[in-house]
């Protein structure tokens, strides 16, 4: 393989990553719409979107390690390649979420909506926002950006325990809401992980431009406080359902 | 009795199609003569600078996206009209793939197609990257003299004309709501009578339903007009029009309901005659819509001044209220159709969205002018000008 060749192919391979991106990009954003119209058929084609993001992954990685076995990568490309095999990793997952919320709405779509939902539109739509920003920072070699991302991760989590807290206070007061509400707080952690899997991007951009092996500062939702927190909801709600009673 | 009613719901229904259709027959046609002018574009581009500079600033004045990549797959035009529908950032997308600066898979995978492939059509498809969209992509080859191939997308913005359907159905339920309401009363009325109910009960009765029917008469008849003002079918019948006294019997026709309104009302009008040619009914209910407008809208104990001014080779009728006025940022939308600025006020007054929209088709339709003057709480004045 020429040097020349190995170009082409890293640029060509660095394409194929924003294009599986772009796939996963767009199943989020198909997904939650689904979800939030119940809609089944939008949500089967989402679960089709896989496809071709597999056959991505697979052609990707197959030129990565093609590029690594065939030529010596000098450092630079070296690190390249190694985020791009890490990156896909990372967009497969999140491609993994989306049909999982796909299934969820299949599975939920002839039950009645609790209310309008608002605030996992709104996660969905700061999750995506981080996805695209660390694409574009990947597409651009913008380290400074893949810096800065991250931490927008905060009004993800912020909005996840938001979305906990009002769906276990459903749950508490109405046991007929437990399917959904169950369910619901299922979606909401699907995108708590994709916005995860974001700052991951992230970081492999932030370590492919400047060569520094590093975690970036970032937030982790405590699971454990959130739930313990809806623990004690739904005692109170018992208590107050116990007082309640004539 | 219920039968006219049921005439007036068909000629809606007609009216809408007959509106939707010359919105649907517009955008093809914008859309072919689009395609004609990048061909011819894309066919007269070749190394001469200043001619790329004029194809660029060609390309930068289309109302469309448009992208073209060169046999490498390397953008290598990128108008004004695709940095704005696809939101991309300030670095121009030129000599770069186009996957780098565009997160569209299939716009993408549809651009390459037409370049390696010879695969050329066109799809409708939604972009979710920087704005929610709904895009348009025709992707076509493009084979130069060299025997080089680039590829050439025209991205279209169907978000305007989706968000429009979707006002022409707000419309519609709309319109069938005002339609119902009324049409239940006076179901209602009629019955009443039909059971026997007689004297001074039945003449109220009367009263209602001849009320209503006028008004809803009066919609219809806008919708068809606005119709076939907008399909170009309304047959202008011209003729010599003063409008000196075409202005006087206007006022004059609404003084009696000013007066019920406690609103003065008076005309300034100049001596003599002021002649254009026009269509002298066309030209009435301009003005009946406007000062329609300006009484629905001025408070009891305010002024209207409705009148002619002149000056050499112009004529302008106008109507000046000191109502509430129209807010800033509705100003430029009064005349669009179906466009009222407050929903549930202007629809308990009957208004429907159509008035100031058919006023702007006639007087355009006679190669005149309207415009507005508005300030909040001071008033509004609307002027047409022809010239003489
Ligand atoms: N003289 C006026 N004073 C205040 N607002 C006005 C006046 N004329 C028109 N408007 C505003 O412009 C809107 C559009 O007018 P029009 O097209 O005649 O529709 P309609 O009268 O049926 O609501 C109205 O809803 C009203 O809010
Ligand atoms: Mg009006």
């Amino acid at each position: 393989m020429a040097r020349e060749n190995f170009h082409r192919i890293l640029n060509e391979t660095q394409q194929d990553v924003l294009r599986m991106g772009s796939l996963v990009e767009e199943a989020i954003t198909k997904a939650v719409d689904a979800l939030a119209r119940s809609d089944i058929a939008l949500a089967e084609e989402i679960l089709n979107f896989d496809d071709y993001i597999d056959d991505l992954n697979v052609r990707i990685e197959t030129n990565c390690l093609n590029l690594l076995a065939l030529q010596q990568p000098m450092a630079s490309d070296l690190r390249t390649i190694a985020a791009m095999l890490d990156i896909i990793i990372d967009l497969e997952r999140i491609g993994d979420h989306a049909c999982d919320i796909a299934q969820i709405t299949k599975h939920l779509a002839n039950e009645p909506q609790l209310k309008p939902m608002i605030d996992i539109p709104r996660m969905a739509a700061r999750a995506r926002e981080m996805l695209r920003e660390a694409l574009d920072a990947f597409a651009n070699r913008d380290a400074t950006a893949a810096h800065r991302i991250p931490a927008k991760d905060d009004e993800v989590d912020r909005l996840y325990r938001t979305v906990f807290k009002e769906l276990i206070e459903f749950m508490a007061k109405d046991p007929k809401a437990i399917n959904r509400g169950s369910n619901l707080i299922l979606v909401a952690l699907y995108l708590e992980r994709i916005a995860d899997h974001a700052t991951n991007v992230c970081e492999r951009v932030a370590y492919m431009v400047e060569g520094v092996p590093k975690k970036l500062k970032r937030s982790v939702v405590e699971i454990n406080d959130v739930a313990a927190h809806g623990d004690e909801l739904i005692r109170a709600a018992r208590v107050e359902g116990a007082t309640g009673a004539p | 009795m219920i039968s006219p009613f049921l005439a007036a719901a068909v000629a809606l229904a007609i009216a809408f199609i007959i509106a939707y259709w010359v919105t649907r027959r517009r955008l093809e046609a914008v859309r072919a003569e689009l395609a004609a002018a990048t061909d011819r574009a894309a066919v007269s581009s070749d190394s001469d600078l200043a001619a790329m500079a004029r194809l660029s600033a060609l390309l930068d004045a289309l109302p469309v996206g448009v992208i073209v990549i060169d046999d490498d797959a390397r953008v290598v035009a990128f108008n004004a009209g695709a940095t704005e529908i696809l939101g991309v950032q300030a670095e121009r997308p030129v000599g770069r793939a186009l996957i780098e600066s565009v997160r569209s898979y299939d716009l993408d995978r549809r651009l390459l197609a037409a370049l390696r492939e010879g695969v050329e059509g066109t799809a409708d498809v939604p972009l979710h990257a920087a704005s929610d969209r709904n895009l348009r992509i025709t992707t076509k080859a493009v084979h130069a003299a060299d025997g080089s191939t680039e590829a050439i997308a025209i991205v279209e913005d169907l978000t305007r004309v989706r968000d429009l359907e979707a006002m022409r159905r707000d419309f519609v339920s709309n319109v069938s709501h005002e339609l119902r309401t009324p049409l239940s009363a006076m179901k209602i009325m009629i019955e009443t009578l039909q059971s026997g109910a007689g004297g001074e009960a039945a003449a109220g009765f009367l009263r209602s339903l001849a009320a209503e029917t006028d008004r809803m008469v009066v919609l219809v008849e806008d919708l068809l007009d606005l119709a076939r003002l907008e399909s170009g079918k309304l047959d202008m019948r011209f003729g010599s029009v003063d409008l000196v006294e075409l202005c006087r019997d206007v006022v004059a026709s609404h003084l009696p309901r000013a007066r019920r309104l406690g609103i003065s009302l008076l005309a300034t009008l100049p001596d003599g005659k002021v002649t254009i040619i026009g269509d002298r009914d066309k030209l009435v209910q301009v003005m009946v819509n406007l000062l329609d407008n300006a009484l629905r809208h001025t408070p009891s104990g305010g002024h209207i001044d409705a009148g002619l001014s002149s000056a050499p080779g112009l004529a302008t009728l106008y109507v000046k209220d000191d109502g509430p006025g129209i807010p800033y940022d509705a100003l430029p939308h009064i005349f669009e159709r179906f466009y009222v600025v407050d929903q549930s006020r202007s629809r308990s007054a009957g208004g429907t969205g159509l008035g100031l929209a058919i006023v702007k088709h006639i007087v355009e339709a006679h190669g005149g002018s309207v415009t507005v003057e508005s300030e909040l709480n001071r008033g509004t004045t609307f002027r047409c000008t022809f010239s003489i």
